[in-house]
């Protein structure tokens, strides 16, 4: 592949990646290269891997084998931090967020591998960059909640909080799992275009997984799909027909593989 | 499966009939000559109950029993912060959370936990018999003799708070950038506030009857007049200083729970 072209091009290269959970291979061994101002949108029915992928990537869980080169950089080397922190963000399925505390604290969360011991202690009390929490939440369209608690906010207010960390914390590759599963095609496609504006711009990339064909074609440009941890398919979102797609997850073929491969 | 349930019947029946046997063999350590229950003792006990209608209620008693809750609940008080004082931080490393080297982190934390241990195996009375020589019957005598065994408790429960705690907020966190230092200021802790504050109430009521009891070792306060009442078989009195006991129980319990109620809203 291209791997002499210049790095800064490739935001994400990985090599032969692979995981297994137990004796339960999790991801086949994968190469994949992601650039930047990509958006890639990661399909399969449940169990196909895409989880277990996008964990890698965040540096969450680390491969079996291969290698993972984030901007160049080997992620596994990679204390957790600031420098990994500004390179991959993950807004996780269920938000992650701490209920007890108040928004505006778990929004300032994304900066907690910027700021200095006595910075983050401090700001429990006296909230730093406050005015960074502020513009987030207000791009979220949720500027009064600063002061709420946490777990007093809606399930779809809650990952606009999510986002609004993530956007604090500055990250180049925004992963989200699953970031539209539990909204309505009109709020889905809002989120998506959160997510496309806040992966905009250069030196960045979004990669999520997506399970509407409908909305890979019209906010992502690239469409991986994924189906018992193998790729099935890498090609560009406007070549993603229904019958690629429905093929992807058809259940028969994938009942016919597991009794095929429990010969 | 028949088979299995027959074999536990067997040896419940069996388990049955040792017990009746032990019960039998020691009827025979009894003293037969003389009765077996002490004749005088329902009628003291009677004598006892009477005397709660009513209770010595006079003003100057009265402001007795006051100032000798208010010393109880002084020490039981001045006990339990001295102990969320030293168990709080106690509690961060026997948690193993916050250490950035897993190894370094286990052995401190495994350490603390023997220290932990070794302080709340110690009885609070026992502490005061020890400190009791050293100071005297002094307040740092009761204060020390409470903090010692309460930080062991606390401590050890506030470690295992913290364990306890959801895994996707913190991982949240860590992906955030956040060092194990800040994931235990901005998830651990928050997420375990609640209970950790519900618990030391608790400890806190129980702190008030040990206080209570240091006037075995001869600390003053309520347990000391209950003590003086009861060689002067003043009854009416000793309920009194009872029903002080359990009003101060009471007020901590009410005051935990606003105190929860406030937190959780």
């Amino acid at each position: 592949m291209s791997m002499n072209k210049s790095d800064s091009d490739h935001l994400l290269v990985a090599t032969g990646i692979s995981k297994s959970f137990g004796r339960v291979e999790a991801l086949a061994p994968l190469n994949m290269t992601i650039s930047q101002g990509e958006r890639v949108a990661l399909a399969g029915p449940s169990g196909s891997g895409k989880t277990t992928l996008l964990y890698l990537l965040a540096g969450i869980i680390q491969p079996d084998a291969g290698e993972l080169l984030l901007a160049g950089q080997n992620l596994a080397r990679q204390r957790p931090g600031k420098e990994k922190a500004g390179l991959v963000g993950l807004i996780h399925q269920q938000y992650d967020l701490v209920p007890h505390l108040p928004v505006l604290h778990n929004v300032l969360a994304g900066r907690l591998g910027q700021w200095s011991l006595f910075r983050s202690m401090i700001s429990l009390v006296w909230p730093q960059d406050r005015q960074v929490a502020e513009e987030a939440l207000a791009q979220m369209g949720i500027a009064d909640k600063i002061h709420e608690r946490t777990s007093h906010l809606s399930g779809g207010e809650q990952q606009r909080v999510a986002i609004a960390r993530l956007m604090v914390q500055g990250s180049r590759v925004i992963l989200a799992d699953e970031p539209v599963s539990s909204l309505d095609p009109v709020r889905a496609d809002d989120m998506l275009e959160i997510l496309t504006a806040l992966a905009g711009g250069s030196g960045r990339a979004l990669v999520a997984s997506i399970h509407s064909p409908r909305l890979m074609r019209k906010h992502f440009t690239r469409v991986i799909g994924l189906r018992e941890g193998h790729l099935e398919f890498d090609i560009p979102a406007a070549e993603v027909t229904d019958r690629v797609f429905e093929r992807l997850y058809d259940l028969d073929q994938s009942e016919a593989a597991v009794w095929g491969g429990g010969n | 499966m028949g088979g299995r349930e027959l074999k536990l019947l067997e040896s419940r029946r069996l388990l049955t009939l040792l017990l009746a046997g032990v019960f039998l063999w020691s009827l025979s350590t009894v003293d037969w000559r003389g009765p077996i229950i002490h004749t005088g003792g329902l009628a003291a006990f009677l004598d006892f109950l009477a005397s709660l209608f009513p209770p010595e209620l006079s003003p100057g008693f009265l402001g007795l029993a006051l100032s000798a809750s208010w010393q109880t609940l002084a020490y039981a008080v001045a006990g339990i912060t001295l102990a969320v004082l030293i168990g709080f931080p106690l509690g961060v490393i026997a948690s193993g959370s916050v250490s950035g080297s897993i190894r370094t982190g286990l052995g401190l934390a495994v350490a603390v936990r023997l220290i932990l241990a070794a302080m709340r195996s110690i009885h609070e009375l026992v502490w005061a018999v020890l400190f009791v020589a050293a100071f005297g019957l002094s307040s740092l005598t009761v204060i020390l003799a409470l903090a010692l065994p309460y930080s062991g408790i606390l401590g050890r429960i506030y470690g295992e708070l913290f364990n306890q705690v959801p895994e996707g907020p913190l991982r949240a966190l860590r992906a955030s950038g956040a060092s194990p230092f800040r994931v235990l200021l901005y998830g651990r802790l928050p997420m375990a506030l609640p209970d950790m504050l519900g618990y030391t109430f608790y400890r806190l009521e129980c702190a008030i009857r040990s206080a209570a009891i240091m006037s075995f070792v001869g600390i003053r306060g309520l347990g000391y007049e209950i003590q003086l009442s009861l060689h002067d078989l003043l009854f009416d009195q000793v309920w009194t200083l009872l029903l002080f006991m359990v009003g101060m129980v009471v007020l901590v319990d009410m005051w935990s729970s606003r105190v929860r109620r406030s937190l959780v809203s």
